[in-house]
């Protein structure tokens, strides 16, 4: 075929294995990332699964039905259950209300309990609960008991046998409110222990583990047919700082992905506009040898076709190959080990490889169709390459792939209104700063002038590579930018210190002590907050009861009796959005999440009963709650005149260092009633996943920056033919090595420098888009990319071009004009 | 229409638009050009000898007046069906040469022959090089060949597709005259042996003498055949 075998040729000659290369970078880099975030999701969710014990989960007030079992038994799905409880647990020394939970011998389905048979040790990791006639009680609860392993102790009716101290229950984790010492016993236990009867309060949970599509079937089943108390439970439901961290994660690995896009496009319309320019003629001339239009246009198709071809599959190949590598290289770092990419995820690649040729390549190709033959005699009837349509065609392409990529038109417009706004600064301020420069240096014969006036000789040209110049170094600096802000943005959300114990159910007279014990220990304690239970009884006069939607989620606010605070003060957590608060103010702040769930606002009515007593109180703030800080928080805060009258537990927070944690369990054994949380796994596992995401995004920086300097080359060799042919010209005529290098560096110099600093200001604008209304983070100035972009701008572009074009110097001139 | 007349023109005229103007750069040129003939268009620089070569090998449509190549009217076919005729009737050689770059000297050379689908286009090829003195040559890229060389792969190349005319621009304005003289003979040789229509345009005294005919062309008409004006 003839179109493979001047294709063959052409290769030889270098012209396609730029386009090529170009092709592979664009698909290689999209594909990579796109791998890549998959997997760290996939991980994300597994992660987060262990904390949930399961996959998915439903939680009910009543007993699971034999109907929902069965169901996930069709759909083959894994099944385990738990029922948790508070009960009375005896020994021979005393009794003490705990927090029970009975499960049964697959539990949990995903992750695993955390055991030692020393009190107050760290635990090791074991994959099942307790067998029949076993208990497993927290070291809180033998050692107010007096009991230790071995010993008999009774739940209900039923005699069971100390076997393990239990470090960790997974799956209970994340309920931070569950005051009592906790103790597991096997589920086969449960009817003998008689605790359960018509009426007992108790909370059942279905768990559930499989495949995507099992579970995805299942959710589809169970969610439109909830029972009142029921709920449906997936990982991001839970651990709200995981999922922001997570979510930003993504943010950025979507933007880095975009950005691929971008820089793979120029890259591409790059290495096609030089390769259209260099046809030209050659067309021409084969048009003259008798090649009809058609057949031009079903050889290059042909071609377009193969480069697509081997393109795409060499990029998805490569991109494989990458993220294999950016996920062995973390795996090391953080000894955990990735889920395997899946292969249905190179579709992203591929569209990638379409679009790219479609957009980029082919509206510049089907301009040779139309070359007119007469160019072999007059050079003048050449086509014009750069025009409106091009453009509309290449940036509409580039949203495309964009939206496509994000699957979401914020990020993707964002990007092209700054790329626009880019090209139209760069059109002006470049078009002062060239013609400046050529009136700064009028009438002074040196390297500069030279360089200087060929900077405004090829204005258009000149103006075109400092867009994308500029658009690359803005590119790169975004994402430094993003990336650093969301590192430090993490580091300063959950610190080394972030407190790993909650206190419970302290009384006001313990306070006191509680703070002095901890002093002593040099364990900073956070504020205390007094704790009275209530619930949620009317909103705006209508019963609460009625708002609940069947089929639907229960709202937060209405689904159980919560725990209500008072503070004059807010937490250094919390954030006013709306209203006033303080001492003065007679009505209730509520947390954002919680009124919009139910639409509240501003003035809305809350009825609420405490203590048999009900009260009427007006919304009178809206306040944002960061839920990761590991601190107390609360939906509701009520003034301090009505819940003083009720007597209140005091919770607090504290961090306490691993060494510390033996001595203050022990200090603490003197306050029998005081119910401590460890968070600490939590805290941890949130801090694990911050690290693998912030070395996963900083791979990716490295590897996109990569890409730029790529592109940065691609583009600088776009336009060398022409300088190559001046430098050359100027060598004939008599002119030094020194002064050809001095004007070539002042040439590129300058165009990197302005690039930098354009670049600078543009990224400096972006970030501040991006930070407020995609991460959702404060903005801040970033004084190093002023820094960044110039320099790297001068440096790079200087190198590059000074590299690219030393044959200049070095080729004796007539073979270079030859060669042109 | 005669066969034996391979060119003719009537009241051929060619405008292009300026942002001023319209230029008119061929004025009413009537010609005919017969079979075997070889025909020298002389004139100033600006005479429009280019454009006329042009629009008479079907490279450019005129803005009125017809272009016969034998039996088709050039004037009244598209760019496809020109395309057609001149992969049947034409063959081209060019001043600056404009042998492609990527391909040696003997691809250059195939390239006619394997667009219209000759299997025997390599050994046709090996062959017309062999005629211009080049087979030590058929794997040099043009950047590895002197100008008179690559001049002289030119010159395979438009006989190698065995054209019923050759057009030639400008053939030796950019070779010394050693060289010239090399291509002037081949050009010569080859359509004494192929009995192909010449039909070129030169500034190049020498080789329009060598032509049977010579036509002059003055600010876009057709003079009396004089000796060459020198610019």
């Amino acid at each position: 075929m003839l179109a493979v075998k001047m294709l063959i040729r052409e290769i030889r000659n270098g012209d396609v294995l730029t386009l090529l290369f170009a092709l592979i970078l664009s698909v290689s880099t999209v594909t990579g990332i796109d791998l890549f975030v998959d997997r760290l999701q996939t991980s994300f969710t597994v992660q987060s699964a262990t904390l949930l014990a399961a996959d998915r989960v439903v939680r009910s007030n009543a007993a699971i039905s034999a109907e929902r079992v069965e169901y996930a038994r069709e759909q083959s799905l894994e099944v385990a259950q738990k029922t948790s409880f508070s009960s009375m647990v005896f020994s021979n020394e005393g009794l003490q209300l705990s927090q029970v939970s009975a499960v049964t011998e697959s539990y949990p389905l995903r992750g695993s309990y955390l055991i030692d048979n020393e009190s107050f040790g760290v635990g090791y990791e074991v994959e099942n609960g307790p067998k029949i006639g076993e208990i497993w009680v927290s070291s809180r609860l033998a050692s107010l008991l007096d009991v230790t392993i071995g010993d008999a102790v009774f739940v209900g009716e039923k005699e069971l046998v100390i076997k393990h101290f239990l470090v960790r229950d997974p799956g209970s984790t994340g309920s931070a409110f569950a005051i009592a010492p906790r103790a597991v016993i096997n589920q086969g236990d449960l009817v003998a222990t008689e605790v359960i009867q018509p009426g007992s309060r108790a909370r059942y949970s279905l768990l559930l583990a499989g495949d995507e599509e099992g579970l995805n079937q299942y959710e589809e089943w169970v969610t439109p047919n909830l029972q009142k108390g029921e709920r449906w439970r997936t990982p991001k439901s839970g651990g709200q700082g995981v999922n922001a961290a997570i979510n930003r994660a993504e943010s950025f690995l979507l933007l880095a992905g975009t950005l691929a896009v971008v820089m793979s496009g120029v890259a591409m319309a790059l290495a096609s506009s030089r390769y259209v320019r260099r046809h030209l003629t050659q067309v021409a001339v084969i048009k003259t040898l008798g090649a009809t239009p058609k057949k031009i246009a079903s050889i290059l198709l042909s071609q377009l076709a193969i480069i697509f071809i081997v393109g795409t599959g060499v990029g998805l190949l490569l991109g494989w190959l990458i993220q294999e590598m950016i996920a062995l290289s973390l795996a090391s770092l953080l000894s955990t080990v990735l889920p395997n990419a899946s292969i249905t995820n190179l579709w992203l690649g591929f569209i990638t490889g379409l679009m790219s040729l479609l957009a980029f390549c082919l509206p510049l190709l089907m301009r040779l169709f139309n070359v007119s033959p007469l160019t072999v005699l007059h050079p003048a009837g050449k086509i014009q390459l750069k025009s409106l349509q091009l453009y509309i065609v290449a940036l509409l392409g580039m949203y495309l792939l964009m939206v496509i990529y994000t699957g979401g038109v914020l990020l993707p417009s964002i990007m092209i209104v700054a790329i626009f706004v880019v090209a139209m600064v760069i059109g002006l301020i470049g078009f002062a700063l060239f013609k400046l420069g050529r009136q700064l240096t009028s009438g002074v014969v040196s390297g500069w002038q030279i360089g200087l006036a060929s900077l405004h000789r090829r204005l258009m040209g000149n103006l075109f590579q400092l867009l994308v110049f500029t658009l690359i170094i803005m590119l790169g600096l975004i994402l430094i930018g993003v990336q650093s802000s969301l590192v430090s943005d993490w580091q300063k959300q959950l610190p080394n210190d972030a407190p790993n114990h909650y206190l419970f159910n302290v009384q006001e007279s313990e306070v006191a002590q509680i703070s002095d014990i901890a002093n002593e220990l040099q364990i900073p304690v956070n504020e205390w907050y007094p704790m009275v239970r209530g619930r949620v009884f009317q909103i705006n006069g209508q019963e609460a009861d009625t708002l609940i939607i069947e089929g639907k989620e229960e709202p937060e606010l209405l689904s159980r009796e919560m725990n209500l605070t008072w503070s004059n003060t807010l937490g250094e957590d919390n954030v006013l959005l709306e209203g006033e608060f303080g001492s003065d103010i007679q009505g209730l702040s509520i947390e954002e999440s919680a009124a919009k769930e139910i639409n509240l606002k501003l003035g809305d009515v809350i009825g609420i009963k405490i203590g048999g007593l009900d009260y009427q109180l007006p919304i009178t703030s809206i306040r944002s709650v960061d839920w990761s800080s590991m601190r107390p928080n609360f939906y509701l805060i009520l003034p301090q005149s009505i819940l003083s009258d009720f007597p209140a537990n005091y919770v607090s927070s504290v961090f306490i260092e691993k060494e510390n944690v033996q001595s203050f369990y022990k200090k603490m054994a003197d306050f029998p009633t005081v119910s401590m949380l460890n968070v600490g796994d939590l805290i941890q596992q949130i801090q694990t996943i911050i690290a693998q995401v912030s070395q996963a995004i900083q791979l990716v920086l490295f590897f996109i920056l990569s890409s730029a300097v790529l592109v940065l080359n691609a583009s600088v060799r776009a336009s060398l033919d022409e300088r190559l042919e001046e430098g050359a010209l100027l060598r004939t005529l008599g002119a030094s090595k020194t002064l050809i290098r001095q004007s070539m560096l002042v040439e590129f110099g300058f165009l990197g420098f302005s690039a930098g600093v354009i670049g600078a200001l543009a990224a400096e604008l972006c970030l501040f888009g991006l930070q407020t209304f995609v991460f959702e983070l404060t903005p801040t100035f970033h004084p190093l990319m002023w820094i960044l972009g110039p320099t790297t701008g001068f440096f790079v572009v200087s190198i590059i071009g000074l590299y690219a074009g030393k044959s200049v110097l070095t080729v004796p001139p007539m073979r270079m004009l030859r060669s042109l | 229409m005669k066969t034996n007349l391979a060119i003719k023109t009537q009241n051929l005229t060619h405008t292009v638009k300026t942002a001023e103007e319209e230029l008119t750069i061929l004025n009413d040129v009537s010609i005919q050009i017969t079979e075997g003939e070889s025909v020298a268009i002389v004139g100033a620089s600006g005479s429009g000898k280019s454009t006329l070569l042009g629009l008479i090998a079907g490279l450019d449509v005129s803005s009125s007046g017809d272009v016969f190549l034998y039996d088709h009217n050039l004037s009244a076919l598209d760019e496809e069906s020109r395309a057609d005729v001149r992969g049947k009737y034409v063959g081209f050689v060019f001043q600056s040469f404009h042998l492609l770059p990527s391909l040696t000297a003997l691809e250059n050379v195939m390239l006619p022959g394997e667009l219209k689908g000759d299997k025997e286009a390599k050994q046709k090829a090996t062959e017309f090089l062999n005629q211009v003195g080049l087979s030590h040559r058929l794997q040099h890229y043009p950047r590895q060949l002197s100008g008179g060389e690559q001049q002289r792969v030119a010159v395979a190349r438009a006989f190698a597709s065995t054209p019923k005319v050759l057009f030639a621009d400008e053939p030796t304005g950019n070779l010394d005259s050693d060289n010239g003289k090399i291509v002037t003979d081949l050009l010569f040789g080859l359509n004494e042996k192929q009995g192909t229509t010449l039909v070129l345009v030169t500034h190049d005294q020498g080789l329009a003498q060598r032509c049977s005919r010579q036509i002059l062309m003055s600010s876009g008409r057709i003079s009396e055949p004089t000796p060459l004006v020198e610019e």
